[in-house]
């Protein structure tokens, strides 16, 4: 049974479609990279995922539940526990300013799931210092770096053991010299058998760490495959054409 | 100035000086939350729910203080059948209308406090399951708080000085018995000591905010 299953998914913003049936499927362990030029719809697709867009129509099934089949959503109570079931990274983080980079770990968790104790504490020490900011537990996020704060918000979706991760561009806001430090935790969690869907622009990781890619224009799925066939040989023109600018 | 004369004049102000801090105790946290509801009336989907508040937050920021002193003072009465009952006392009446009124303004703040916090936050806060009151009051709320204090902070001063407008439907405070021993004794002395009251009270609350802003940054 795949994680993922999208069946003939399709979003329009007003008159704008965004996402013209999407079909794709993800297993679990996968690591998928999602390409493609600005506008083409990739960050649609996850936040589709997620419950943070709704779609006209189509099929969404995570790990066997539907969160929305034909364009009808699965019940309130349901599609909460399908969402809980993946963590999302942002782009811009979204960590919760006002609170210190270990209550940022620990607020959805006690919230939502009730846990107390030193319990939920400890697993949020153990996958800070996972990601390498054990000794930042009491910082700010404000007086992090971009590349820090990212790897907190990672460390945060991970607290809620998710089965499946969402990256939607989780390095496109950072300096490059800080990219390296989040796409390294990103290789330790695909090296765990994480099921991991990334929509980026890091040719390199998706070439890689990705066992698949996903390469989209216009709201479609033109081509996708492993990573050595689709960069080294890719079949659609659209494909070569943007290889070729972002090779460079 | 003559420190004997001002030592016997301190008494009286010093009394109406305690109508100010009653009304300011009484207004400032009664009209934060009701300001932040009528923020959240009007951001309401419900359209009638919505205009309500809009309407509201017009005609409270376009009439003036005064006049919805005197509506609540002197108007509630002439009203058929119920009148009667809503005859109040002056001290309820300015409390009421300064609660109504100021609500008004820290409406608008909210809502601008509301606007500059990034729609991430709450996107994130569904994507970890956090329900809509939950995302409100330990995620927005916080963060709305730390953007709106100074505003606030100038409200409240304006507030305590605004008190003085209770003078016009007979209710005393500082500048009513400040003017009545000026007409009495022909000096303007008790007007520049009730001017030092107004700003002992000003500079407690501007100290007050001062410290809760340090409280709540976060940066």
């Amino acid at each position: 049974m795949p994680m993922i299953e999208v069946k003939n998914l399709s979003k329009s913003f007003g008159a704008l479609e965004v996402l013209r049936d999407v079909s794709f499927q993800v297993e679990k362990g996968d690591v998928v990279a999602v390409i493609g030029s600005s506008g083409s719809g990739k960050s649609t697709l996850l936040r589709c995922l997620i419950d943070l867009e709704a779609v006209k129509c189509g099929t969404i099934i995570i790990d066997g539940r539907a969160l929305c089949r034909d364009g009808v959503y699965a019940p309130a109570r349901e599609k909460k526990a399908i969402v809980l079931n993946m963590g999302m990274v942002f782009q811009h983080f979204n960590l919760y300013p006002h609170l210190t980079v270990l209550k940022n770990l620990l607020l959805a968790p006690r919230l939502v799931k009730g846990e107390k104790g030193d319990a939920p504490v400890e697993r949020a020490m153990a996958l800070l210092k996972k990601v390498g900011l054990d000794t930042r537990a009491g910082e700010m996020p404000g007086r992090l770096s971009g590349g820090q704060k990212q790897r907190v918000a990672i460390a945060r979706a991970l607290m809620m053991n998710p089965d499946i991760l969402l990256f939607d561009e989780p390095t496109s806001a950072l300096d490059p010299e800080l990219t390296g430090e989040v796409l390294s935790v990103m290789r330790d969690l695909a090296k765990e058998r994480m099921t991991m869907l990334v929509v980026t622009h890091e040719m390199g990781f998706a070439r890689d760490v990705a066992n698949r890619v996903i390469f989209m224009d216009g709201g479609r799925i033109l081509e996708e495959g492993p990573p050595e066939e689709l960069f080294n040989a890719p079949k659609q023109e659209r494909t070569k054409a943007f290889l070729s600018k972002t090779s460079a | 100035m003559d420190l004997s004369y001002v030592a016997r004049i301190l008494p009286a102000l010093l009394n109406g000086a305690l109508t100010t801090l009653a009304l300011f105790a009484l207004v400032l946290p009664l009209s934060l939350p009701l300001g932040f509801l009528i923020t959240l009336c009007a951001s309401c989907r419900f359209k009638p729910v919505k205009w309500l508040a809009q309407a509201y937050i017009f005609i409270m920021r376009g009439t003036p203080l005064m006049l919805q002193l005197f509506f609540f003072y002197f108007g509630l009465p002439f009203i058929p059948v119920i009148g009667p009952y809503l005859r109040l006392t002056s001290f309820s009446a300015a409390a009421l209308s300064f609660t109504l009124n100021y609500a008004a303004y820290f409406a608008e703040i909210f809502r601008g406090g509301l606007l500059s916090i990034d729609k991430g936050q709450y996107e994130v806060s569904h994507v970890l399951g956090l329900t809509s009151f939950q995302t409100m009051t330990r995620v927005i709320i916080p963060q709305m708080i730390r953007v709106t204090l100074p505003s606030i902070g100038n409200e409240a001063i304006t507030l305590v000085k605004d008190t003085a407008l209770v003078a016009s439907i007979a209710l005393p405070e500082i500048l009513h018995y400040a003017k009545g021993i000026v007409t009495r004794d022909f000096t303007t002395t008790p007007f520049i000591v009730a001017a030092f009251i107004y700003l002992l009270i000003t500079f407690i609350v501007t100290v007050l905010f001062k410290f809760v802003e340090r409280k709540v940054n976060y940066e």
